[in-house]
């Protein structure tokens, strides 16, 4: 069975983009534009891992994180943060504790979308071990 | 004054060209990945994205024109030109302009049917560069949210003269909201985070363009929408024409 990817991106054309990437490389990707559809998504489809967007009008991915792992039964999925906030906004994201843990941070501008297949591969083959 | 609500030593000017980048930045990113996608796409998509890029790459290249024009007002290297200018045919010029950039986003674009407004004495290129400026942002904030409501460009007539802007009904936008984010640029990536995600340049472009002919942006109402808008004053001669 595919393993599913959400992809929470409120540029549609971005998310197109890397979305396309990861189906050539095999997940399922679900699409979520906002934090409200991130959470809405995540329970309709049991993602095996998100790939989340920072920087959103109005309810940002900071609140999508407190909410997302306030569930139990999803503490342990992993979460790539891809993100166009600038260096200086990053760092305070890469050590939150246990159990908003982030798995990687990536800069948009530095992650082509063949590198982010291979960032959600290798973060699904950790959690796998 | 000018350097209170920013980082130190940080003017106005330097705040708006940061925040030009940022929103250059994104653009080039788009172009970025669309290349290294370009090749495995089958060619109706990649036609359809390349339509996608252009439009997206020159509603940024206008942003940029207004940006340095308001750079050159800024130094008086140019100067405004004020003549009578009608505010339906610029709202209908701004709309026009904005229209293929909606289109990507599948965002309606609506001109209200305005009613024989007098001229005001204006800059027409500033007034239109402004009210683009403008729009782009709000195309891009519907762009970004769950059901996209159609944009209303108007203009109506109050006490203190004609008001015209971008209006919607989808907006936490509010007057405060609204100071907090002139207080925020600068400071924050997403100075207007109830309207747009982004560096929100297009709206401080326009402050820095009406600026320059003595006119400020706001909060706005107009039939139960919420958005931005300027007030023009009606110049007393030519309301008695």
């Amino acid at each position: 069975m595919k393993q599913r990817v959400l992809l929470i991106e409120p540029d549609g054309m971005l998310a197109s983009l890397y979305g396309e990437a990861l189906r050539e490389h095999g997940y399922t990707v679900v699409v979520a534009k906002t934090a409200e559809q991130g959470v809405a998504a995540a329970d309709a489809h049991r993602p095996d891992i998100v790939v989340l967007e920072l920087q959103m009008a109005r309810h940002n991915g900071v609140e999508f994180l407190y909410e997302f792992r306030s569930y139990t039964e999803w503490q342990d999925i992993p979460i790539i943060v891809l993100t166009s906030l600038p260096e200086h906004d990053l760092s305070k994201y890469a050590l939150l504790p246990k159990p908003l843990e982030i798995t990687a941070v990536l800069k948009k501008s530095e992650t082509s979308t063949a590198l982010l297949a291979q960032e959600v591969a290798a973060a699904l083959e950790a959690r796998r071990r | 004054l000018k350097q209170q609500h920013g980082q130190p030593n940080q003017t106005d000017e330097e705040r708006l060209f940061l925040s030009l980048s940022e929103q250059l930045r994104h653009v080039f990113l788009l172009i970025t990945r669309f290349a290294e996608r370009a090749g495995s796409m089958p060619p109706e998509v990649q036609t359809a994205q390349w339509q996608a890029v252009r439009d997206v790459s020159e509603s940024a290249m206008f942003l940029t024109e207004a940006y340095a024009e308001s750079g050159k007002l800024q130094h008086r290297l140019t100067s405004p030109e004020i003549e009578p200018v009608t505010v339906s045919a610029l709202l209908y010029d701004a709309a026009e302009r904005l229209r293929p950039l909606a289109r990507q986003y599948d965002v309606e674009l609506a001109l209200d049917e305005v009613p024989r407004l007098t001229p005001v004495m204006s800059d027409r290129y500033i007034l239109q560069a402004a009210l683009t400026s403008l729009g782009q942002v709000f195309v891009l904030a519907q762009a970004e949210a769950e059901n996209h409501m159609p944009l209303m460009f108007a203009a109506h007539r109050t006490r203190y003269g004609i008001v015209a802007g971008v209006y919607t009904e989808d907006s936490e936008l509010t007057a405060e909201a609204f100071r907090k984010g002139r207080m925020l640029y600068g400071r924050s990536s997403q100075p207007l985070g109830k309207l747009v995600s982004g560096p929100a340049t297009g709206v401080f472009v326009a402050d820095a363009l009406l600026q320059s002919i003595s006119a400020k942006l706001h909060l706005a109402r107009y039939h139960g929408r919420v958005g931005l808008g300027v007030t023009l004053p009606i110049c007393d001669q030519l309301q008695l024409v």
